[in-house]
């Protein structure tokens, strides 16, 4: 059977799931009393926040046209940059993608970037343009901007609705006839990609594969090719979308295997997996192992916990390979973890699993980069915790970490875009005109857009603006320390690092959010920002005036100390800090919005 | 063994007030009579178990003066039947609501040994008074008061403050004008499932801090010391039964939902709660907690720091077996720094300022104090 895998790719909203939904319905691959929306986000999450965050495939029969029947293998791909690196190892394993384009919207800053990372891995693109119900449908527009800002020709430019289901069969046909199928040696020794897994309970890690040579079946002796480790695969199969076991997974196909694994880092996305007794000297290229980039300390609010956070992390480190911790201890909130992400968004899908999944009441420290720095003897380390950055003194250099960034935005939101790149030290490298759309191509500090920067793009865009970035390098700064003072005590979980140019602004900020959230106590608290000795901003919760019950005879004096003890025990996601509650949100004061 | 306080508990009232939360009930002829019956019989078992006579009695509710002549005279005779005609001889308190005793009754009570009456007179102000929902007006409340005082009784006036729409001070003055000697103010609180919280009634937090600022300046002039978060008295005008509480020392409790401490069952003692009228009249015993180092420590400076002589902070920290500056450092230096607690001679105390944020304190305490096993491990 000839075979097709490909995969779809999209802008935010664009309509990608709701195409793969139809393309599972008429293929038949779904019974109609199975569907749910969205039928490829499985993780409750992931349907929750409309996004993918696991690459699936799914195996599919199309009878074309022409009689002949195939095998499609469709691989849904991770939808946020946080994942940029999955979604382009989901994109090493097929030979094509969809590229679907709002035609309302026309191209924005993820068409451009996915149809980028398409190209790289030497994909077929055929351009879909959905949503032709809407009365702003402009195809002949999307298809102009897609040939003008692409380069993408659009001679095969499929027009559907995803929503109304019209004309998506003109896709699959697009399919059949615009996308290569795969090539390869059936009789050679095995070549496959990993290109996404995920942990079951029993079956330990399920591995997600396109096999490029060769073939794999039960009982075969298989090896991880970066690092070393043999392994005898136990069965393989495919999805479809309940997980159906095969004889064997062959040349050009796409499945799963397991073989007993029991930690999903041992199966890295991007890794070749290999036959034990001859393996390959060609392993499918791009692999890189995962690579947090932001990093924030998660604390149990009841020191008790920290077992359980423990247990929870490691078995939460089973399904996500991207995510790491480590102990550490604060001063403040005791001993807890510093974990690091691909991103803002994995941070918060992580602790929320924790909170939901494992049932804790987690601390979470402000997300921050790493920070590279030298001290003046020499030694030259990596920061991940603010409050671990040495003293002025003894500090050589200190580098942040840049990224290229592009925003795509309406011409008319140019001026105000720039207005805030440039307050985010952001420095530009171009500025690209495609019609009435501008692209603005800017070199900035990480740091910088990792908090409300894209919220605040958003809104002066009304919606407008899209933007993606990759790593560029380290660069050298005048980065300084902002420590916080809670009741004129230093706490270390809530130092950050800030340029010193907007070290005040940033202060200022904290400090007046953190006086909003810390609730009123018994005598007024000062919140200080400070670098050094030095008090850069201040603010104060105000005290109670009265706080004390009017009567305390004897019959009230149990029920007022379970009271008192009760009140203690209630205050999920509150920290004691000597006398004085802080609250979440006090800790996260970093994140709030600057207008 | 030193049991040097009874609280007897009345709970009948003739109406139910829209703010009380006590344990009460509306008066019934069958119950009250079986009420008097088994507290008669709890009194001879107390009593057997603890034979040292109680120096100070103190009649709550509900409102005992709205039991009858009679069934008072029952109840007395049984606590002298237990504790002897000493019983109470040092002060013998009785919660009254004005419209309940006349010049006769006052005699009456007299005659059985009652040396103090708590008065629930609330306010001086009709429009506060019918707000609060209380039979009684202003005249017949302040006539009450005066009647107590002329017929030899000490009189604890109770004024309840921070009501939409009180003249405090007014209040305040009517009633200390009549010479009374000792005045308890209590803000008004809107606890869940009154009347009150019902009706959605709010205390405007503003208007009751003034209220308690206010309470301390004006019965000042008439001599009246602040000695308790919301007691005011002439020097040894105090009320000595609700010292011994405040002072963590023994009592003895009876009656339904009455509340006992008592030395035993460990080196912090045991506190007692009777159960509710149905299951105690059916005979059923109180609840027992025996007392940690920590909920010693705890309960002692909830009660010790709300009075003027606040707690004997050596002695305590030599019978808990741990020093505050170890359990609760921070908190330690954050209250004395702040001024919200004093140490003078062995002493701990709160300010004026530390007393009327109190509660604020104490759970800054109890959210940062270590427990006293793990202190004293390390």
């Amino acid at each position: 059977m000839e075979i097709r895998n490909f995969s779809i790719i999209a802008h935010v909203d664009h309509g990608k799931s709701t195409l793969a939904d139809r393309i599972l319905e008429l293929t038949e691959s779904v019974s109609e009393r199975d569907r749910r929306d969205q039928m490829l986000d499985s993780l409750e999450l992931e349907r929750e926040r409309g996004i993918t965050i696991k690459a699936t495939p799914m195996r599919l029969h199309y009878t074309a046209d022409s009689g002949q029947t195939y095998q499609f293998n469709l691989i849904d791909t991770p939808g946020h940059v946080d994942f940029n690196y999955e979604v382009s190892r989901a994109l090493g394993a097929c030979e094509g993608v969809l590229l679907v384009i709002d035609a309302a919207q026309g191209v924005e800053a993820q068409t451009i970037q996915n149809a980028y990372l398409a190209a790289d891995n030497g994909l077929e693109i055929l351009p879909v343009i959905n949503k032709i119900d809407l009365p702003a449908a402009d195809v002949p527009g999307a298809i102009a901007e897609l040939e003008e800002i692409i380069g993408v020709p659009g001679d095969h430019a499929v027009p559907v609705s995803a929503k109304t289901g019209e004309n998506v069969r003109a896709v699959l046909e697009a399919v059949v006839r615009h996308l290569p199928g795969p090539k390869g040696e059936r009789v050679a020794p095995l070549r496959a990609l990993i290109f996404d897994a995920v942990y079951d309970a029993y079956q330990g890690v399920i591995a997600f594969i396109r096999v490029f040579d060769g073939t794999i079946k039960a009982k075969d002796r298989v090896l991880i090719h970066s690092t070393g480790k043999v392994l005898e695969v136990e069965r393989v199969g495919f999805f479809r979308p309940e997980p159906t076991v095969a004889a064997e997974l062959s040349v050009g196909e796409v499945g799963w295997f397991t073989a007993g694994i029991k930690e999903i880092a041992d199966t890295q996305i991007g890794d070749t997996v290999t036959s034990a007794d001859s393996p390959t000297d060609r392993p499918v290229p791009g692999f890189k192992p995962a690579m947090p980039v932001v990093f924030s300390g998660l604390y149990p609010t009841d020191t008790e916990d920290y077992p359980r956070l423990r247990e929870a992390l490691e078995k939460l480190r089973l399904n996500d390979a991207a995510f790491s911790f480590e102990p550490e201890t604060s001063e403040a909130l005791g001993f807890g973890f510093r974990c690091g992400f691909l991103g803002l968004l994995h941070a918060d899908i992580v602790q929320a699993r924790l909170e939901r999944e494992f049932d804790l009441s987690l601390i979470a420290t402000a997300p921050g980069v790493v920070y590279k720095v030298v001290t003046t003897d020499g030694a030259a380390f990596d920061v991940q915790n603010p409050s671990e950055l040495p003293t002025p003194d003894r500090l050589e250099s200190i580098s942040e970490p840049f990224v290229a960034l592009s925003v795509f935005l309406p011409e008319e939101y140019v001026g105000s875009a720039m207005g805030l790149l440039q307050e985010k030290r952001g420095e530009m490298k171009d500025m690209i005109y495609h019609g009435h759309r501008v692209e603005l191509r800017y070199e900035v500090p990480f740091g910088e857009i990792l908090y409300d920067f894209h919220d605040r793009l958003k809104s002066l865009s009304r919606g407008y603006a899209s933007m993606d970035y990759q790593f560029l390098e380290y660069r050298a700064g005048d980065l300084v320390k902002i420590d916080v003072l809670v009741n004129e005590e230093k706490v270390d979980a809530l130092s950050i690092i800030a340029h010193r140019d907007k070290a005040y602004d940033v202060g200022r900020r904290m400090v007046d959010r953190m006086a909003e959230v810390i609730p009123r106590q018994m005598f007024s608290i000062p919140v200080q920002a400070a670098i050094g000795g030095k008090i850069l901003a201040r603010a104060t919760v105000k005290a109670f005036r009265k706080d004390v019950l009017a009567k305390c005879y004897g019959g009230d004096i149990t029920r007022k100390k379970k009271l008192l003890e009760k009140q203690k025990k209630g205050k999920a996601r509150m920290k004691q800090i000597g006398t004085v509650e802080v609250p979440q949100e006090a800790f996260l004061a970093v994140l709030s919005t600057e207008e | 063994m030193v049991a040097p306080a009874l609280y007897v508990h009345v709970p009948f009232c003739p109406s139910i007030c829209p703010y009380c939360d006590f344990h009460k009930m509306l008066r019934n002829e069958g119950l009250v009579a079986r009420y008097v019956e088994r507290l008669e019989a709890e009194a001879a078992a107390v009593s057997a178990a603890f034979p040292e006579s109680p120096a100070t009695v103190y009649f709550g509710g509900g409102t005992p003066s709205h039991l009858t002549d009679a069934e008072l005279t029952s109840v007395f005779s049984a606590l002298r039947r237990g504790w002897g005609a000493g019983a109470g001889r040092a002060e013998t308190t009785l919660e009254a609501d004005p419209l309940t005793f006349d010049e006769r009754r006052l005699a009456a009570l007299r005659a059985l040994g009652v040396t103090r009456l708590s008065i629930g007179l609330q306010s001086a102000d009709d429009a506060t008074l019918r707000f609060l929902g209380r039979v009684h007006d202003a005249a017949a409340g302040l006539e009450a008061v005066a009647l107590a005082l002329e017929a030899g009784l000490r009189a604890n006036v109770d004024v309840i403050m921070a009501v939409p729409g009180q003249d405090v001070e007014r209040d305040l003055r009517r009633v200390a004008d009549l010479g009374v000697r000792h005045v308890s103010v209590y803000s008004l609180t809107v606890e869940p499932g009154t009347p009150f919280a019902r009706r959605g009634v709010r205390v405007d937090p503003e208007a009751d801090a003034d209220a308690f600022e206010l309470a301390g300046s004006v019965l000042a002039e008439y001599g009246l010391q602040r000695y308790e978060v919301s007691n005011f008295a002439a020097p040894g005008e105090e009320s000595l039964h609700n010292l011994t509480y405040w002072r963590g020392e023994p009592y003895l409790g009876i009656g339904p939902s009455a509340s006992a401490y008592l030395p035993v069952g460990g080196p912090f003692g045991t506190r007692y709660k009777n159960p509710p009228i149905k299951a105690w009249l059916a005979g059923e015993t109180p609840e027992a907690e025996a007392l940690s180092a920590d909920d010693y420590l705890l309960e002692r400076l909830m009660t010790g720091l709300r009075t003027r002589e606040g707690v004997d902070l050596e002695g305590l920290e030599r019978r808990v077996g741990a020093k505050l500056a170890n359990v609760a450092p921070a908190w330690l230096r954050d209250v004395t720094r702040h001024a919200l607690l004093e140490r003078t001679d062995g002493r701990l105390r709160a300010t004026p300022a530390g007393l009327e944020r109190l509660d604020g304190v104490l759970r800054a305490f109890v959210g940062s104090r270590t427990a006293i096993a793990a202190d004293r491990r390390a």
